[in-house]
């Protein structure tokens, strides 16, 4: 190499810390609460000891269009997303591409690829945890027969009251399928014809009057704490949470759980991109996984962090117990298929806005 | 049976090297044949996708309804013109091959079309599913699943009846992996393919199957193929319904089947190039999928939604029936390589879902729900078609786990085979084959004496004469000839007569022509032993002679004792298969 050229390489070795440390946070976007916080516990405070990079949190409630609003604006680096909004979002342009050369191997010289769960790289995403869409249920409610599947979700004569729902079309419209006795192998195919979203809304009908909606994950669980809604759905860590802090009279119901990847998201506004990598290698390792699972049950998306995960933090439970992919919980499971989602957003947007505002 | 073993080879007389070697090939073949079966649905389910044929890929394409619509014209059309050149212009039988082709290989002895041929029919039939064609996968599953046992036959293993076991064993491996059904799978093979039931067959067939179920579902975890829900029939009257929507399923069946014969006359008859006839099925079928996408392909979808209340109103389900009916016959008609098992299946819990709204119309009888009925009608229609009550009864119960279901689906399998067998046939592949010639209404041993030709017993060496030599210079040549029977042919070679100098000569300078009998009974190259038998009845004479069809000349002669003791041996080897143990 010629003499200058490591002269210059040597000056920029020396100006990039000190340009870093001019401005040493990286800006991180979650969905606030408890899952936030069992983040900055599990995830952020350790990075910042280990790197001394600041985290700056920030908080939404998903979706495509936050992150093309805010991002630019808000300085945002790193974004905690749903697998099927990153893809449509990197369809967009909005984020970042991610190499799964970035991410740590595991410590049993095992590679990367390996370790994850299949499906968990991305253009512009990597999974970080396997999350569950569920339904909870008030104890006090239904002091004989308890709900059990999810047809039990649509029966208003044997299970009466308020029936907690996310204003979305995700989800709830696989439910009315399954409840109609569609096996979960064939749900998205059948909801994939118009024949299919047809009776999908038609199951939802039945339920006219006794639906309530929510926007902010975190509500779910205070509806049924505070007797709004005698059923919810939500995220099976939410639930979770509330029964262990709060001791909230929730059970949840497994059946028909519909799970998802979470994931990381670099986004392309980003100026800082060196950090955001740095982070993201961070949040990713078997560590940081299996820390965040032993304070939220999420289920982490590598084999080497599931088996680090113990008890919890606090109250002891053994939270592998509690992961949506435990074996117990997964026999009646739709493993959910962010592609399809992504790419018929629209469409079902489209119908449910329309069935709304029928409704 | 002493007797019966001193016949077979050596080797074969040891039981212990029959069983062994029988079932190791059986799980061989089971083995190959689930794993060629799951790579060909696989390959159509690949395709499906790739192509814009399944709901799941079309509506994430919902946005560019150009690219659908397009898709949808496009697609089954395109496909038809590659299986019309992969059949017509590389196929050496240029058509494709389905079960009635194993029934033939397996029920007469012959041999089954070149692998070439087979592979080129799976090849086509796998583009046929691929590209949306309405026809079915199991056909040539089956196909493919004897085609491979057949493979084995090469080895010479020197195992009496090697070659129908081993076909067998192929397709209770294909049924029992396609359908994950294992017990479905060794009764198909048993009742539709090999039509006896014999230890022999019995062990290796089992063996099969169940490697095809371990393949299937311990190792790739296949889901099974049609689960319900179904809490149980309600009312007893139900069954009087359930076996009139049998007898209502057969007129279905029938109407199919007579359909699909119907459009192959069409097609032979009309003046469309034979590599284009695919293409145009393939067209009308994408025109139809524009309002209805039920028709395209197998149809997974539109099967679930049939057991599901409201799914459809009553004249869309009217509608789908004739539409599906029309086009499957179309489509299997004008060339496409593919089944009628699943067209029929879809086609009958379509007619059964129909007739429960019709019933639950009225509001003159509670009914026990949709499903029962949509699947009795399933089971009733498929059954019909491929002849096979016992083997759709053990679907039913293997795919839906459900005993009360599977009781329902009994009495209307039951009723519409009865009705289907008699006014029609007892399914569309024994009709098909009836129609080359291989008639299996008149049992194994029909079909066996039918492949058998008579030719094969010709002996030359009977002496013969011109129609103007002197009658004792030809009983003399007659006399020292090991046959005293002297032909006596005119100038072209034609026969003549026949001349036996032990009826007495009588004037032995006389031409031969003057004192020679008129024969009574001719045969050719084309007589069985089934029409040989017939014929023999009220025959008088040791020997027949055989002409040459197309020259009528002279050919040979057989005698009337070769033929008997060709019989014979012809029964008493199926006998014998059917009372094998080992």
């Amino acid at each position: 190499m010629p003499l200058h050229r490591i002269f210059i390489a040597v000056i920029l070795l020396c100006i990039v810390p000190v340009c870093s440390r001019a401005d040493e946070t990286v800006t991180v976007v979650s969905w606030g609460g408890v899952y936030e916080a069992a983040q900055r516990r599990a995830i952020y405070d350790p990075f910042t000891r280990a790197t001394g990079i600041k985290v700056k949190a920030i908080t939404y409630s998903g979706g495509v269009a936050a992150l093309e609003a805010r991002a630019d604006a808000e300085g945002w680096d790193v974004v905690d997303m749903i697998e099927d909004q990153a893809i449509s979002a990197c369809d967009a342009g909005l984020l970042a591409r991610v190499d799964v050369h970035q991410i740590a191997d595991a410590d049993q010289s095992i590679a990367a690829l390996d370790d994850f769960l299949p499906g968990s790289f991305r253009a512009c995403s990597v999974a970080q945890n396997v999350y569950s869409t569920v339904f909870a249920f008030d104890d006090r409610a239904f002091l004989g027969e308890k709900p059990t599947n999810v047809a039990d979700f649509f029966d208003l004569e044997r299970f009466p009251g308020n029936r907690a729902l996310q204003r979305s079309p995700d989800v709830i419209l696989e439910w009315a399928l399954m409840a109609e006795g569609v096996p979960i192998s064939q749900v998205y195919d059948l909801l994939s014809t118009d024949r299919g979203l047809r009776l999908a809304f038609r199951k939802l009908e039945s339920l006219k009057g006794s639906i309530i909606w929510w926007q902010d994950v975190g509500t779910p669980a205070e509806m049924l704490s505070d007797r709004r809604a005698v059923m919810a759905s939500g995220y099976n860590g939410r639930f979770f949470s509330a029964k262990q802090t709060t001791n909230a009279p929730i059970t949840i119901v497994w059946d028909g759980q519909v799970t998802g990847y979470e994931v990381w998201a670099i986004s392309h506004a980003s100026r800082h991109q060196d950090m955001a990598q740095k982070f993201l290698r961070f949040a990713t390792a078997p560590q940081q996984m299996a820390a965040l699972a032993e304070l939220i049950p999420y289920g982490p998306a590598r084999r080497s962090a599931l088996s680090r995960v113990g008890l919890h933090w606090k109250t002891g439970v053994p939270m592998r117990d509690h992961l949506p992919t435990a074996p117990q919980h997964s026999n009646r499971a739709l493993y959910g298929d962010s592609l399809w989602y992504a790419r018929t957003k629209e469409l079902r947007m489209k119908r449910f806005e329309a069935w709304l505002s029928g409704y | 049976m002493t007797g019966n073993e001193q016949t077979l080879p050596r080797a074969a007389g040891n039981a212990f090297y029959r069983i062994s070697t029988m079932t190791v090939c059986a799980l061989v073949i089971g083995l190959s044949v689930s794993l060629a079966a799951i790579a060909f649905v696989e390959a159509v389910a690949w395709m499906n996708n790739a192509l814009l044929i399944s709901p799941r890929m079309r509506v994430q394409f919902d946005g560019s309804q150009w690219l659908i619509t397009a898709a949808t014209i496009l697609v089954p059309a395109v496909g038809g013109l590659l299986v019309g050149v992969l059949l017509m212009k590389l196929s050496p039988e240029k058509r494709p091959l389905g079960p009635a082709d194993v029934l033939r290989g397996v029920q007469t002895a012959l041999p089954l079309p070149s692998g070439r041929a087979g592979l080129l029919s799976t090849l086509a039939a796998v583009t046929s599913l691929g590209f949306g064609a309405s026809v079915g996968q199991y056909g040539p599953l089956v196909y493919l699943g004897a085609m491979m046992g057949n493979v084995l036959d090469r080895l010479n293993l020197r195992i009496p009846n090697f070659a129908a076991i081993a076909m067998s064993c192929g397709v209770a491996a294909a049924i029992s992996t396609a359908f994950n059904a294992p017990i479905a799978g060794m009764v198909f093979a048993h009742e539709v393919v090999l039509r006896h039931y014999s230890i022999q067959a019995f062990a290796p067939t089992t063996v099969a199957a169940a490697t095809g179920y371990v393949v299937a579902n311990v190792i790739f975890e296949r889901d099974a193929l049609f689960l319900v829900q179904f809490a149980g029939v309600q009312h007893g009257y139900e069954f009087v319904l359930f076996g009139l929507l049998g007898l209502l399923a057969a007129g279905v069946a029938i109407g199919f089947m007579r359909l699909t014969l119907r459009c192959a006359d069409i097609a032979m008859r009309s003046s469309i190039n034979p590599v284009l006839r695919p293409a145009c099925a393939g067209l009308a079928v994408g025109i139809t999928a524009l309002w209805l996408p039920d028709v395209m392909g197998v149809g997974q979808e539109a099967l679930r939604f049939a057991t599901i209340e409201g799914a459809f109103q009553t004249w869309e389900l009217g509608l789908l029936v004739i539409a599906k009916i029309g086009l499957t016959a179309l489509c299997i008609g004008f060339g496409f390589a593919g089944g009628v098992f699943s067209p029929a299946l879809l086609i009958g819990i379509l007619f059964g879902a129909l007739c429960w709204m019709l019933v639950d119309a009225t509001g003159l009888v509670a009914t026990s729900g949709i499903v029962a009925y949509a699947i009795c009608g399933m089971m009733a229609v498929t059954s019909a078609v491929i002849g096979a009550p016992l083997t759709t009864i053990l679907i039913v119960f293997e795919l839906t786990r459900n005993y009360d279901l599977t009781i329902a689906a009994m009495v209307a399998v039951v009723f519409s085979n009865l009705v289907s067998y008699r006014v029609y046939g007892r399914s569309l592949f024994d009709v098909q084959l009836a129609r080359k010639g291989v008639d299996l209404s008149r049992g194994r041993d029909g079909a066996r004496l039918s492949a058998k030709l008579v030719s094969e017993l010709v002996v030359e060496d009977f002496a013969r004469c011109t129609l103007d030599e002197p009658a004792g210079k030809v009983a003399r040549r007659g006399s020292s000839a090991p046959r005293s029977e002297v032909f006596v042919l005119d100038q072209n070679a034609h026969l003549a007569g026949v001349f036996d100098p032990r009826d007495g000569a009588g004037d032995p300078a006389a031409p031969v022509s003057s004192v020679m009998e008129p024969v009574t009974l001719v045969f050719d190259e084309t007589t069985t032993l089934s029409d040989a038998m017939r014929q023999l009845e009220g025959f008088v004479g040791d020997v027949i002679p055989l002409v040459d069809a197309k020259s009528n000349r002279f050919a040979g002669a057989v005698t009337e004792a070769a033929i008997i003791k060709a019989y014979l041996r012809a029964t008493h080897d199926l006998r014998r298969e059917e009372n094998a143990t080992a």
